[in-house]
């Protein structure tokens, strides 16, 4: 146990002290979901198709349809009144879609008139996965406002609930978290490994270390105790931005903990396994570029998976990142912990695989 | 002196080449050994199997009297190794990695003996600095203090010197003598003869997978050294063409021309002979034979930077 901790702690010195691997560890994750989240809520100078269904037909409520036609932002598409707006939506692929109830005129005639329990609620439909629902979110709460004021006189009538058309009720912002989160147990171990891996070989560490103690899983589970460690911290900075930041409601569960562990074991010990097959530093690259940056999309780190085509569906079933990423979801957003356990048990078991191989296969000597 | 190394018949091949073509030879307790020779020559591949790092293809390779090829870990804390082109981890200080390497032998190293530690190789005045900020030298010396964390009865130092300048190089040797004097046994392996000529007690010259002499310095130059060599500073190519024109057999080197004398009862003669020729030069003086020399006679080159000069 000595021999792990001494390792260990040496690696942590060493890697806290390359500013290049704090950075990317604590520091990019942080800067990842800033900027995605300032992406998402800003307000995009683009215009958006929105389809309305319009069930008053008011001109109160025409004219709320012309001020948001208005914004530039929104173009107006008509839904028929006489069909179920969700079918239409599915049966339109339509992203973006708004409900405004009957008695929308009524109730801000209501408003005009000085009744303060005059309210009414249109629905904003889509996906919030999406960065145009925001977009479109924001131009609607901006006209909600401007009508409030000027048409019902500052009383507060009209309101906007939202619904998803995607299987899950959340924020995208709550998808994005655990997403961030899974990112980041994936690079950095996995880059980290390939690269040590390639500097412990043309350096000639793993010989040197080979007239030690020290054994190959020792050296391992040393690397492990660190990213484990390190990828607490970088979660508790990813979370503690998204809270502070974006208002997230996602928490840290016993399971999210364990599949935050299970997580770091396994991708630290992929980049051992990659690190079987690397020589130098450009193969080490190559390595963790080809297989981390694709797994990094397909396994659903930024986009939910329920988006993808099917075929792409089918390959992220057979990407590790997508069992920690789904798990994470699950439940630290959802709640569903029954879920969370069946993806913790396949990243575990994953991550047993991942250790065994290249203890056993990795070789320090030489040939 | 018992034999610390024992080595018989020890082969190493790979498909395109034999790396070390059956090589015997012993290193006795207490003593620095040389495997002197270019790159390539099969030293590093005879000390990493040495150090349990390769397996031979055929011979007999023991250390402390435990058969490396078997049982290694016996005589692990027993061992301390100094890797070719050795580099330390950038980020730790000396104070650190010592500590650190200490540990990976399972020695809890206090403060105090990691200070002696570092006291040995000369730096305690940079112990606290990260080694990417270390000299080539300090780097080396460093590397030396990673392999004496275990006082180690066996020391490998596997071209501890090379790429050095002369400063540290020499600064190294000073460490290297120290070692024999605390009454370790150091198998180095150099390509720099006067290296091992200056430190070896016992050095055995390889060349393409062989050993082609051994003994103790003074021996292979006594067995192999004949003569003179009358050096003629600065004479240069002026120099060398007047010689020839003399029918006097002359070499050019550096600038110098140097004349061997098979016969020692000759060189006073020959001596006078020089001297009487009208040529440009800064002194004449004689030396004696070195490993060069005996390099040169038994491998039929010169060695630089451990490449042989065709």
């Amino acid at each position: 146990m000595m021999r792990i901790l001494a390792d260990a702690k040496a690696f942590g010195k060493q890697y806290l002290r390359s500013r290049t691997g704090t950075f990317f560890a604590l520091i990019f994750p942080v800067l990842l979901i800033l900027l995605f989240g300032a992406i998402f809520s800003g307000s995009g100078s683009s215009s958006l198709p929105l389809y309305v269904q319009n069930l008053d037909g008011t001109p109160t409520s025409q004219a709320f349809v012309f001020a948001l036609n208005k914004t530039q932002i929104l173009i107006y598409n008509p839904i028929p009144a006489d069909v179920n707006i969700t079918d239409f939506i599915r049966e339109n692929s339509v992203s973006i879609a708004l409900l405004i109830p009957a008695g929308f005129g009524q109730n801000v005639s209501r408003a005009e008139a000085g009744d303060p329990s005059a309210s009414v609620t249109v629905t904003l439909y889509g996906d919030p996965t999406q960065s145009s629902f925001g977009i479109a979110a924001s131009a609607i709460g901006g006209v909600i406002t401007g009508f409030n004021f000027n048409v019902a006189k500052a009383a507060p009538v009209v309101h906007m609930a939202t619904d998803t058309i995607s299987e899950r009720g959340v924020k995208y912002i709550d998808l994005f978290l655990p997403g961030i989160i899974g990112f980041t147990i994936l690079t950095t171990p996995l880059f980290g490994m390939t690269g040590i891996c390639a500097e412990y070989r043309t350096r000639k560490y793993f010989k040197f270390l080979a007239t030690t103690k020290l054994s190959k899983a020792e050296w391992l589970l040393a690397k492990i105790i660190f990213y484990v460690i390190l990828m607490f911290v970088s979660v508790l900075l990813i979370l503690a931005t998204g809270v502070f930041v974006f208002h997230m409601d996602g928490t840290i569960t016993p399971v999210a903990v364990l599949l935050i562990l299970a997580g770091t074991v396994e991708f630290t010990s992929l980049g051992m396994l990659l690190g079987i097959f690397i020589r130098d530093q450009e193969t080490s690259a190559a390595i963790a570029n080809a297989i981390g940056f694709p797994m990094m999309f397909l396994a659903g780190s930024f986009f939910p998976i329920d988006l993808f085509p099917d075929y792409l569906k089918v390959i992220a079933n057979f990407l590790p990142l997508t069992y920690l990423n789904e798990g994470l979801r699950a439940t630290m957003i959802l709640g569903n912990d029954t879920t969370a356990l069946v993806d913790l048990a396949v990243t575990a078991v994953m991550a047993v695989i991942f250790f065994v191989i290249p203890a056993r296969a990795l070789s320090w000597k030489s040939k | 002196m018992g034999a610390v190394i024992q080595v018989r018949g020890l082969r190493k091949e790979y498909p395109d080449i034999k790396a070390v073509d059956g090589i015997d030879f012993e290193v006795n307790a207490g003593q620095i050994f040389s495997l002197l020779g270019p790159n390539g020559a099969g030293k590093t591949t005879t000390v990493e199997i040495l150090e349990g790092l390769r397996d031979p293809t055929a011979g007999e390779a023991k250390v402390l009297d435990v058969d490396v090829t078997k049982d290694y870990r016996r005589i692990r804390e027993r061992v301390g190794v100094l890797p070719q082109d050795f580099e330390p981890f950038d980020r730790l200080k000396p104070r650190e990695a010592i500590d650190y390497w200490a540990d990976l032998f399972d020695h809890d190293l206090n403060e105090e003996q990691v200070a002696k530690v570092i006291k040995t190789v000369g730096l305690t005045a940079r112990a606290d600095t990260q080694a990417i900020n270390l000299s080539g030298g300090e780097k080396r010396r460093l590397g030396i203090a990673m392999a004496l964390v275990g006082d180690p009865d066996l020391i490998f130092l596997d071209e501890p010197t090379t790429g050095l300048d002369p400063s540290a190089r020499r600064e190294l040797w000073g460490v290297i003598r120290s070692l024999k004097a605390a009454g370790k046994t150091v198998l180095l392996t150099t390509h720099y003869l006067d290296e091992a000529e200056q430190l070896s007690d016992d050095v055995a010259i390889m060349n393409k997978g062989k050993i082609v002499a051994r003994g103790s310095p003074e021996e292979l130059i006594g067995r192999y050294g004949h003569g003179t060599t009358i050096v003629l500073a600065e004479a240069g190519q002026a120099g060398y063409d007047a010689l020839q024109a003399r029918g006097i057999a002359a070499t050019l080197e550096n600038g110098n021309v140097l004349v061997h004398v098979d016969d020692i009862s000759q060189v006073r003669w020959t001596l006078a002979k020089l001297a009487s020729i009208d040529m440009p030069m800064k002194e004449i003086y004689t030396r004696r034979p070195t490993l060069e020399d005996v390099f040169l006679r038994l491998v039929g080159a010169r060695m630089k930077e451990g490449v042989l000069a065709t």
